[in-house]
């Protein structure tokens, strides 16, 4: 290959568990729940009402109130986190675009995944049209909806003008983009790429679809029968139900190793590895055993290199479905043989929710942050061991642990499967 | 990269378009200058201001999938399952346990399935959320296309869906060839989908002020590069190639008609409808693409045109290859497809795909139709109304989106 590396230079994150890098990974490390009733939608006729929902959100702070009235709400939180990254990484001028003497905006890229892109807008939109008809209608709609508009929008904000697309797997979207971006770098198709995911489907209709399918995790304290919505979300658990929707987006920027150390940025972890596959099965069942998922993680480690007793710490799709925990912990299994039990494996969605096509960019974002700082977050809610279920999974309280190799998995309606992979940095 | 490129070919073609349900019959209209374009069947559209399109006629999915399957299947995966499965047979890959893990699928689209969303919405609206079907979610992902053709032909290599609005399908053919030159697969179901001719996609479209308004006369409604052009034709499509690596189609004693040979893409970074107008960021990608490819401007044959008959792009992408070709923009033939079967938008650049392979293969070059009236600020040889016989070494394809993304893909033939 090329010996071009991609290195994390900046992080930028709006999510359940706070908006911001360091206020979400405060939450993670305390284990602290971001789920709670549906706010922004009345969705007491709805069979389960809670989500994880961004809180105290206002898309004015981070764009032009004109351009946030025309966007939705995907598109906000997108624009949000990617300042957020890119101000991280030391790249935005005063004015708040790509700082010129730091980086070229024609060798800048951006891959910005989301599961469904502008669905609120669709749906206001077809609301319109069935009670006004379709002169009113807003022009802005199509270009607006779209899955890519998010990457769209961020180029425009900020000025950067590489390759630039998003990818759609639904939730394992977020696993896509990073691995994606990182592909650009070492291809050199680009110096810099956003690498992220976004999503915002907490509203009326999706939570309709999702709800009829029957796979949401029930607010209810398994032991005491008490309204809990904090508790919905329970990876790994013997009384795990179904998973939890959620909304909010994570921005990670790579950038080619070299370029990092002329312009004296320093990296937080690399990304190293990269495996995707599908399971060829079902559009919503899992394949038995995590079979898609076995060889997604293989590919990753086989583009970076590595063998599997070199990977200390897994940041699980864990989505709190029975079927999911189990299969991927069979996966797990089977990629890691003995090693498997020396593993850390953790869910955050137990904290955040599922994030959809956002989760795996977030995922990405918690490796490189365990990375960084030798703090593994836990998986909450983890108060019936699984007897079929018996790897570590970090259970209820964050662990000091030096992690040097972190892998991510994420699996996604249909069948798909992407694995990253993120490892200590060292020149 | 060290040693030979590995090199990715074209073995197989599928289509299914307003011209034509298989690759073979869309050809030959395109190059018969037959035009898709007529008043919409698809709902009532009487009494609305845009009310032609260029849509898929005399499709039934119970040719191509069993009726429970096509049941709980968008129309845009519909019509790329059969795309695919076009392509499949025509290549004449057999998949084996062998070699199943060593396919990928990258198919692309624009909207995906927003007709189900807006069933399941007026669902919602009249009979409450407990009616909405269980099966909206994983029906209206924008992946699903992709998934199905990964399902039903048991392909279990990576399976990735791009969006890049209407770039998104000469994205495909790029990602494709990179996969093949990396070795994440052997072989790449590539291509682009769209169906999306809706009620409230037209209004919103129609009051952007994108579409052309021509309604008594829908073939010629779409006037690429033509001075009296007022807007672009709304379409629907599917397109799928089977591209594979050079070794593994001549082991297997495929024939192949044109090789994929590079590509890349770029953002303006200047507004969410409107080109940038200089075209600086088209012009790049085409600078990038050729350079990807190893090829010279001088050297490309054919341009397959973005060409949507829009006032603002025509005149722009005019301004771009005039910037990516200089001297050599007066030589090169363009044409655009859209003439004949509108905008397809996430299938639009698996249209020109076809026509560049095709292109090539033949030595033919389709036309834009309704050109009539030459507009001073598109100068350039836009083979007008005939087709013409020429020979075709290097095409290009030109995807341009909402949101200012730009996508080129080059084609070459094999010798």
């Amino acid at each position: 290959m090329s010996g071009r590396r991609a290195v994390v230079t900046g992080l930028g994150v709006v999510s359940p568990v706070g908006i911001g890098a360091d206020a979400a990974w405060q939450a993670l490390v305390a284990g602290r729940s971001g789920i709670a009733e549906i706010t922004l939608f009345d969705a007491s006729a709805y069979d389960v009402h809670v989500a994880g929902e961004v809180k105290g959100f206002d898309a004015t702070q981070h764009m032009d109130p004109k351009d946030a009235r025309r966007h939705d709400r995907n598109t906000h939180f997108a624009v949000a986190a990617a300042g957020e990254a890119l101000r991280h990484a030391g790249l935005l001028g005063s004015d708040d675009r790509l700082d010129a003497s730091q980086a070229d905006g024609d060798r800048f890229g951006i891959v910005l995944g989301t599961g469904i892109g502008g669905i609120g807008l669709i749906a206001d939109g077809l609301q319109t049209l069935n009670e006004r008809g379709p002169s009113r209608v807003s022009p802005f709609l199509l270009p607006h909806m779209i899955p890519d508009a998010a990457s769209g929008m961020v180029a425009i904000q900020y000025g950067l003008r590489g390759h630039n697309l998003a990818v759609v797997s639904a939730c394992a979207t977020g696993g896509h983009a990073i691995g994606e971006a990182m592909e650009a770098i070492v291809r050199g198709q680009a110096d810099l790429m956003l690498g992220a995911g976004t999503e915002a489907v907490v509203v009326p209709l999706a939570m309709a679809g999702f709800s009829q399918m029957k796979a949401l995790g029930s607010p209810i304290d398994p032991d005491t029968g008490a309204y809990q919505p904090a508790m919905a979300s329970r990876p790994f658990d013997a009384t795990r139900d179904g998973f939890v929707v959620a909304e909010g987006c994570a921005v990670l920027v790579l950038e080619e190793a070299e370029h990092a150390r002329a312009r004296g940025a320093t990296p937080i972890a690399e990304v190293i590895g990269y495996g995707s596959s599908a399971d060829a099965f079902h559009m919503a069942a899992p394949a038995e055993r995590g079979e898609g998922n076995q060889r997604a993680m293989r590919a990753a480690l086989e583009r970076a290199g590595i063998g599997p007793d070199e990977v200390d710490y897994i940041n699980a799709h864990g989505t709190s479905t029975p079927l999911n925990d189990r299969y991927e912990t069979v996966a797990i299994e089977e990629v890691f043989g003995e090693h498997a039990r020396r593993l850390m494996v953790s869910s955050t969605k137990s904290m955040t929710g599922h994030m959809m096509g956002a989760a795996g960019a977030f995922e990405g974002f918690v490796c490189a942050k365990v990375i960084q700082t030798g703090c593994v977050p836990p998986t909450i809610n983890l108060r019936h061991p699984d007897p079929e279920l018996t790897l570590d999974y970090v259970p209820n309280e964050a662990r000091q642990a030096d992690v040097a190799v972190a892998l991510s998995n994420s699996m996604g309606l249909g069948g798909h499967n992407s694995s990253i992979i993120l490892r200590r940095y060292e020149a | 990269m060290s040693g030979e490129r590995r090199r990715a070919v074209v073995t197989g073609l599928g289509a299914i378009t307003p011209i034509g349900n298989d690759a073979a019959t869309f050809w030959t209209n395109l190059c018969g200058g037959v035009s898709g374009v007529a008043p919409i069947s698809a709902y009532d559209a009487s009494n609305e201001e845009v009310r032609i399109a260029a849509e898929v006629k005399d499709f039934d999915p119970r040719d191509w999938m069993d009726f429970k399957q096509a049941r709980r299947m968008s129309r845009f995966s519909q019509l790329a399952v059969a795309a695919a499965a076009q392509a499949i047979a025509d290549s004449g890959l057999e998949v084996t346990d062998a070699n199943r893990d060593d396919i990928a699928v990258v198919l692309n689209t624009g909207g995906g399935g927003i007709g189900d969303v807006a069933s399941a919405e007026r669902v919602y609206l009249e009979q409450g959320p407990q009616r909405v079907s269980p099966f909206m979610v994983p029906m209206l992902s924008p992946s699903m296309a992709a998934c199905q053709i990964s399902i039903l032909n048991g392909l279990r290599g990576p399976v990735v869906t791009s969006v890049a609005a209407c770039a998104s399908g000469v994205q495909a053919f790029f990602e494709a060839q990179r996969m093949i030159e990396h070795g994440d697969a052997d072989v790449v179901i590539a291509g682009g989908t769209e169906s999306a001719i809706l009620p409230v996609a037209f209004a919103a479209l129609a009051n952007m002020g994108a579409l052309s308004k021509r309604n008594d006369d829908p073939q010629g409604a779409s006037r690429p590069f033509d001075a009296k052009r007022d807007g672009f034709v709304f379409g629907e499509a599917a397109g799928v190639m089977v591209i594979e690596s050079a070794q593994h189609a001549e082991r297997r004693g495929a024939r192949a008609i044109a090789e994929v040979a590079g590509g890349a893409m770029t953002a303006d970074a200047f507004h969410i409808s409107a080109p940038e107008p200089s075209g600086y960021g088209a012009t790049k990608a085409m600078q990038r693409a050729m350079r990807d490819a190893g090829v010279e401007p001088a050297q490309v044959d054919y341009i397959v045109a973005h060409g949507t008959s829009t006032p603002l792009n025509d005149a722009t992408e005019t301004k771009a290859i005039h910037g990516a070709f200089g001297e050599a923009a007066g030589r090169v033939a363009i044409s655009s497809n859209k003439s004949m079967i509108g905008h397809t938008l996430g299938a639009a650049g698996a249209m020109s795909a076809l026509a560049a392979a095709c292109a090539i293969r033949d030595g033919l070059i389709p036309p834009t139709i309704n050109y009539e009236h030459p507009d001073p600020a598109c100068d350039l040889d836009y083979v007008p109304n005939t087709a013409r016989q020429a020979p075709v070494k290097v095409a290009l394809i030109n995807g341009f989106g909402f949101g200012g993304q730009n996508a080129v893909a080059v084609f070459r033939s094999l010798d």
